[in-house]
């Protein structure tokens, strides 16, 4: 009935390396149910690249606007991304009934929280990968500066994430939980958005790394406060 | 004692599916709940399970408890072994699949979406044995059985009294008799 | 329900806030009409006299809601989230007061009735946060699973005010100075002026006081009747 302080998974009798350990299974487990099933991942995938194409025809074809609305619409993108792949992660325990199992899993119920992160990070990172590739095709988003964009995305894309799995799970036995996602969610990763987009347009300009390490420094606060809140509330908003 | 239940009630919205009821469990105890449709058997075992949260009274449990739902729920893009893996392994359990998928007939590489109602709930009674908690709670875990399947309902029943408490609910009055120390009759409310 | 009978109607308290705020009010409406213009902005000043306390208690409000959010999943007793739920609830009018006033100021000052100001800004995500938080509230038929929702999101929705603060900032820039500096003390304002907006700023809080105590009271009658 408390705030689970006390009841990080080592009191369940396990170590550190069984919890880590679990969290992983879940995660590869996940994934390994949505590959083979298919049809959700690619039709996340299609949408995905359809709004990127929309996009940039509805702001094209000059090449200087395209440049300058790459960085926002690569994060926009993700933004809808992240909600789509965040309502999967519990949408499949929900169709199929098997979330109390996860419940009744002995020790606390953090590890289902980062089970869940891990699998959306897992899917949302090479999505970004992919987008980023879009976003230089489609709309001359320059690479050059490949590694410090990889950062950038690894950060942001966490912070989505880390919102998103904590909002998808407490939705996930609601009506009307695909409209109250993007709501929650969208108003709470607003630094976020600001300071990925910002930061890719800095690395896109070629400004030196440390005028974008603020950025990246705002990104890192935002998804250590938030990974810690949410590991925290998340137990007591799964329970009952 | 293994499970206490104090002068719990629970609420949906208007109507109360449970008022004012208390019980225990002790271990090597099997205890059959009985009652129509709709008297509150499922969410009673769901609220013994800690699932739900009581909305008045305590709920008491001195050890791992697992619950059974009817029909059983399973990842459908999984195999019956690879199922079992996961479970153990998120219940930090280091045990082998194999002679419990024996036990139960059960092929280990189908996926269960191939499984049949009866199968599923065969893997249900083989995961439960595996994992064995101290507190079963099964919801109608004779239904979509065969013969051979009854039997094995009843070995893995006989096998959880000797260490651990089972509540069962059931509309089957001569499974209740022939498995259960005692009843509980719950009414409409 | 636990020790104390719940009361039928509001305490001596709550009347005293209620009706010290509603006696002041014209008050203070008064002083605000009879204090002198300001030099650069003449008489659209008087607009402040509703603008700063109102953003001023919205912001209080929430933090209320967030504190008694906290308090609720560590206590677990509802009434903490009936304050939690009223106290939003009161903060979303005011909040929605401070930016409708902001916005009627801004549009002759600024020339237009938007920026992507780092204060505005803030305060209009934090404003659908809110808008969120009831939203999600009206989703949940399970009492208890809607108070702890409704908890988590007062409190993901709080801690955010300094980060989306400091990255609208950091973003982009264009605001009044603000009239009271809160982190030097100084005060560059007339004191006519200044006395006006802080007898505002203690009417409106009186009434924010008895609104929150009036609210949380009606909560816990309907809660009665849906729980009898």
């Amino acid at each position: 009935m408390k705030l689970p302080v006390e009841g990080w998974p080592e009191a369940a009798g396990q170590g550190r390396v069984g919890v880590v350990r679990r969290v992983v299974l879940l995660a590869l487990r996940d994934l390994r149910l949505e590959v083979r099933d298919r049809a959700g991942l690619l039709s996340i995938l299609a949408f995905f690249a359809v709004m990127l194409f929309i996009m940039a025809l509805a702001l094209g074809p000059e090449e200087a606007p395209l440049r300058r609305a790459a960085p926002g619409v690569l994060w926009v993108a993700l933004a809808f991304g992240s909600t789509l792949l965040s309502t999967r992660a519990f949408a499949l325990e929900v169709e199929e009934g098997t979330l109390d199992d996860l419940l009744l899993a002995p020790g606390g119920k953090e590890w289902i929280y980062f089970g869940k992160l891990l699998f959306q990070m897992l899917l949302l990172l090479p999505l970004a990968v992919l987008a980023l590739l879009m976003a230089a095709g489609l709309f001359y988003l320059p690479l050059e500066r490949l590694f410090p964009l990889f950062l950038t995305l690894v950060l942001g894309v966490l912070g989505y994430a880390s919102v998103a799995t904590f909002y998808a799970g407490l939705l996930a036995r609601l009506r009307g939980r695909e409209v109250l996602l993007p709501l929650l969610l969208f108003s709470l990763v607003v630094p976020v958005v600001l300071a990925s987009v910002r930061a890719t347009t800095g690395l896109a300009e070629g400004l030196p790394v440390a005028e974008i390490s603020d950025w990246w420094q705002l990104l890192l606060v935002f998804d250590m406060v938030y990974l810690t809140a949410s590991a925290l509330l998340f137990p007591v908003v799964m329970e009952g | 004692m293994l499970l206490r239940l104090q002068g719990i009630s629970k609420r949906f919205g208007r109507d109360w599916v449970v008022r004012d009821l208390s019980f225990t469990l002790e271990r090597g105890e099997v205890v059959a709940l009985l009652g129509p449709n709709g008297s509150g058997k499922t969410t009673l075992l769901r609220l013994m399970a800690g699932l739900l949260k009581p909305t008045r009274g305590q709920v008491e449990r001195a050890g791992r408890a697992l619950f059974l739902p009817n029909p059983p729920a399973f990842h459908r893009h999984l195999t019956a072994r690879e199922h079992l893996l996961y479970d153990l392994a998120f219940h930090h359990q280091g045990k082998e699949p194999e002679e419990a998928l024996d036990r139960f007939g059960l092929p280990g590489d189908l996926p269960l979406y191939a499984f049949s109602s009866g199968m599923k709930k065969r893997l249900a009674l083989a995961r439960l044995t595996l994992l064995f908690p101290d507190i079963w709670l099964l919801d109608e875990p004779e239904t979509a059985l065969d013969k051979g399947g009854r039997e094995l309902l009843l070995s893995t029943l006989a096998e959880a009294r000797k260490k651990a408490g089972v509540v069962l609910a059931t509309h089957d009055r001569t499974l209740a008799e022939r498995v259960a120390d005692r009843t509980l009759e719950l009414g409409v409310a | 329900m636990l020790k104390v009978a719940q009361p039928d109607r509001p305490d001596a308290l709550t009347w005293v806030f209620l009706g010290l705020g509603l006696l002041l009010l014209p008050v203070g409406l008064y002083l605000a009409l009879s204090a002198p213009p300001d030099v650069n902005q003449g008489y659209l000043v008087r607009i402040m006299y509703l603008h700063v306390p109102g953003a001023w208690l919205g912001y209080l409000a929430f933090f209320v809601t967030f504190l008694y959010s906290l308090l609720y999943l560590f206590r677990q007793d509802p009434r903490y989230d009936r304050v939690a739920s009223s106290s939003a609830e009161i903060g979303l009018v005011f909040m929605g007061l401070a930016l409708v006033t902001g916005m009627l100021w801004a549009r002759p000052t600024w020339g237009v009735y938007w920026t992507w100001e780092p204060r505005l800004t803030t305060t209009a995500i934090l404003f659908a946060v809110y808008v969120g938080y009831f939203l999600l509230r009206g989703a949940i038929e399970d009492p208890e699973l809607r108070r702890k929702a409704a908890a988590a999101v007062g409190i993901l929705g709080f801690i955010n005010v300094p980060i989306s603060y400091m990255s609208v900032k950091w973003w982009r820039s264009l605001h009044q100075t603000q009239s009271i500096d809160l982190t030097t003390g100084k005060i560059h304002m007339d004191p006519a002026m200044l006395q006006a907006l802080l007898f505002n700023l203690l009417v409106f809080t009186l009434l924010y006081l008895g609104f929150v105590r009036f609210r949380s009271l009606l909560a816990a009658l309907e809660a009665r009747k849906e729980e009898a």
